[in-house]
């Protein structure tokens, strides 16, 4: 290798293990990995690769967000007429925009799916707690990104999904109007509050998401996947005694702090893989896959896009995105219960669940028999939420009337 | 003077400059705040002119629909009501026994009283007045009760 491309990459192409090593440690986007990391979680059944897969989708989605963004202007009716142009005009731009949605979309199924992974192998307890935390901030943040981009076609579908979903919001106790009124920069929903929605979709959501995940990302690097700790050596004779000897401590950013279970001394060596090649290629397979589904789908399936959004005209049924339609099902039934009760409870429940779920046993395992209870009550919650989000996508009609979806 | 009150005189002086970082930084993220919400709307004005008596028959129920406003010329006088759902804001439809929401199925009578669904409140009232040139007025910011009627 000659000094130019030394000085860019360091180390070439590495050949043995050494450099393999070095080449993790060396790289700034690499890093986020061990050198070595445990064949336990290297499983495909260990995390499904949810996680990862929700990375991949955050950057397709970054990716295509900022190619669209060269054409779709935020100011109605122009909006409309943008994505018009985006469907029929640009070149490959209905590609875009239906890879752009269809991620999206994919997006809040997948970071749904990897926190239940995350809840059914207990994978939130000590020392990941604030981890988990994070990670309901994430999904939040991912619904709040999802719900800001549906507004942004100005087609009858978005104008009236977020008029239902700013109403729900509108039920908050005390400051239900106001936050309202903040949301819409007005009264009713109008050029104001697409270019809102459109700068809280761009730059504001999405910046603050990638701080998040990499505060995220940090963190699980940090603190090992939780596979690993179950085949980890025990904690040596002078630990358990309470003394550490210098070799166990680490300079955290706040003071000298004790080195993770998951240090290198800590490890089974016979245990662990080299990160390059075993974690770095079927992180390149899952990325592959990932790509090559979303262009399958977005090459078959159309995004929606409506007649132009027209507030004097409601069309019946008015639906709320599919994954606030669980809500909605339960706003039909009692708005404070469904707007503003059963989301607190479920946010705060999710928030406080690793500080008040303490027992350090059944991490690392898929629907551990000593976290039944815990898992039966998860599930089942689960599986309502599901059912109620399935109930008001397929089985409701106008007037919000019970349908059958084949009838 | 000492050094150890120099050194006493320099943390309090930092304690206060702290303090005024604080408050300043406290203060411009209320600014920032208060910056979010508009003073000028570029709305339709809440309070607008909705056309003569004259063209409301009496017994007539008028929807107004870019204004989201049924008018009724009832034997007793003029009143309006709001065509806005009050449970998710869908665009409810006058029937003979009153109104219908198509979303959620929500059923009002005729005074704008809830019968049966999810909407929490009855749908507004708002207030009709008479100008000087003898046009009704209706005040979207002022709201009323089901006994209001404007004799004209």
């Amino acid at each position: 290798m000659n000094a130019v491309g030394r000085s860019i990459w360091r180390i070439g192409w590495p050949v043995t293990d050494k450099d393999r090593a070095a080449a993790m440690i060396s790289s700034i986007f690499l890093h986020i990995h061990p050198a070595r990391v445990s064949r336990h979680v290297l499983r495909p059944t260990a995390t499904l690769a949810l996680g990862l897969i929700s990375g991949i989708l955050f950057l397709v989605l970054s990716v295509t967000g900022l190619a669209l963004m060269l054409y779709y202007v935020p100011y109605p009716p122009e909006s409309y007429r943008s994505m018009k142009d985006l469907q029929f005009v640009v070149t490959f731009g209905i590609v875009l925009r239906n890879m752009h949605r269809w991620s999206g979309h994919a997006m809040v199924a997948v970071v749904f799916l990897h926190m239940c992974r995350v809840f059914w192998t207990g994978s939130y307890k000590a020392p990941r707690e604030f981890n988990w935390v994070v990670g309901v901030t994430l999904l939040i943040l991912t619904l709040a990104l999802s719900f800001t981009g549906y507004l942004l076609p100005w087609d009858q579908l978005a104008y009236w999904a977020i008029t239902v979903g700013t109403n729900i919001a509108g039920y908050a106790p005390l400051v239900g109007d106001r936050l309202k009124f903040l949301m819409l920069g007005g009264h009713v929903i109008g050029p104001m509050t697409l270019l809102r929605f459109y700068v809280l979709h761009c730059v504001m959501l999405p910046l603050l998401m990638l701080m998040l995940i990499s505060l995220h990302v940090w963190r699980v690097r940090k603190d090992g996947l939780s596979g690993a700790e179950v085949h980890a050596l025990p904690a040596p004779a002078e630990e358990a005694a309470g003394v550490f000897p210098a070799s166990t401590k680490t300079h955290g950013l706040m003071a000298l702090s004790r080195r993770p279970r998951s240090s290198v001394e800590a490890r089974d060596p016979n245990d662990e893989v080299f990160a390059w090649p075993h974690l770095l290629f079927r992180e390149l397979l899952v990325t592959l896959a990932v790509v090559v589904v979303l262009h399958v789908v977005s090459l078959v399936f159309m995004a929606p896009l409506e007649e132009m959004a027209d507030p004097l005209r409601t069309p019946n049924p008015a639906k709320a995105p599919w994954y606030f339609l669980g809500l909605q099902e339960l706003v039909h039934y009692s708005a404070l219960v469904g707007g503003v009760i059963v989301p607190t409870l479920i946010v705060a429940a999710l928030v406080s669940l690793p500080y008040i779920d303490r027992r350090k046993t059944g991490i690392g395992r898929w629907f551990a028999p000593e976290r039944r209870l815990a898992n039966t009550v998860f599930t089942a919650l689960v599986i309502i939420s599901i059912a109620l989000t399935i109930i008001g996508t397929l089985f409701r009609g106008p007037n919000w009337a019970w349908v059958w979806p084949w009838a | 003077m000492t050094e150890d009150r120099i050194d006493l005189l320099r943390r309090r002086i930092f304690g206060i400059g702290c303090v005024g970082i604080g408050a300043a930084t406290a203060g411009f993220l209320a600014a920032t705040f208060r910056f979010l919400v508009p003073n000028v709307l570029y709305e339709p004005s809440r309070r607008f002119d909705i056309g003569s008596p004259a063209q409301f028959p009496s017994g007539s129920a008028t929807f107004l629909p870019d204004r989201h406003l049924y008018v009724f010329n009832s034997a007793d006088g003029f009143f309006a009501i709001s065509s806005t759902c009050t449970h998710l804001g869908c665009t409810v439809r006058h029937t003979g026994a009153g109104f219908e929401c198509p979303c959620h199925g929500s059923r009002f009578d005729e005074n704008g009283l809830v019968v049966q669904g999810p909407a929490p409140q009855p749908l507004a009232w708002y207030a009709v007045s008479l100008s000087p040139r003898a046009q009704l007025i209706v005040d979207l910011d002022q709201s009323v009760g089901p006994e209001f009627r404007l004799r004209a």
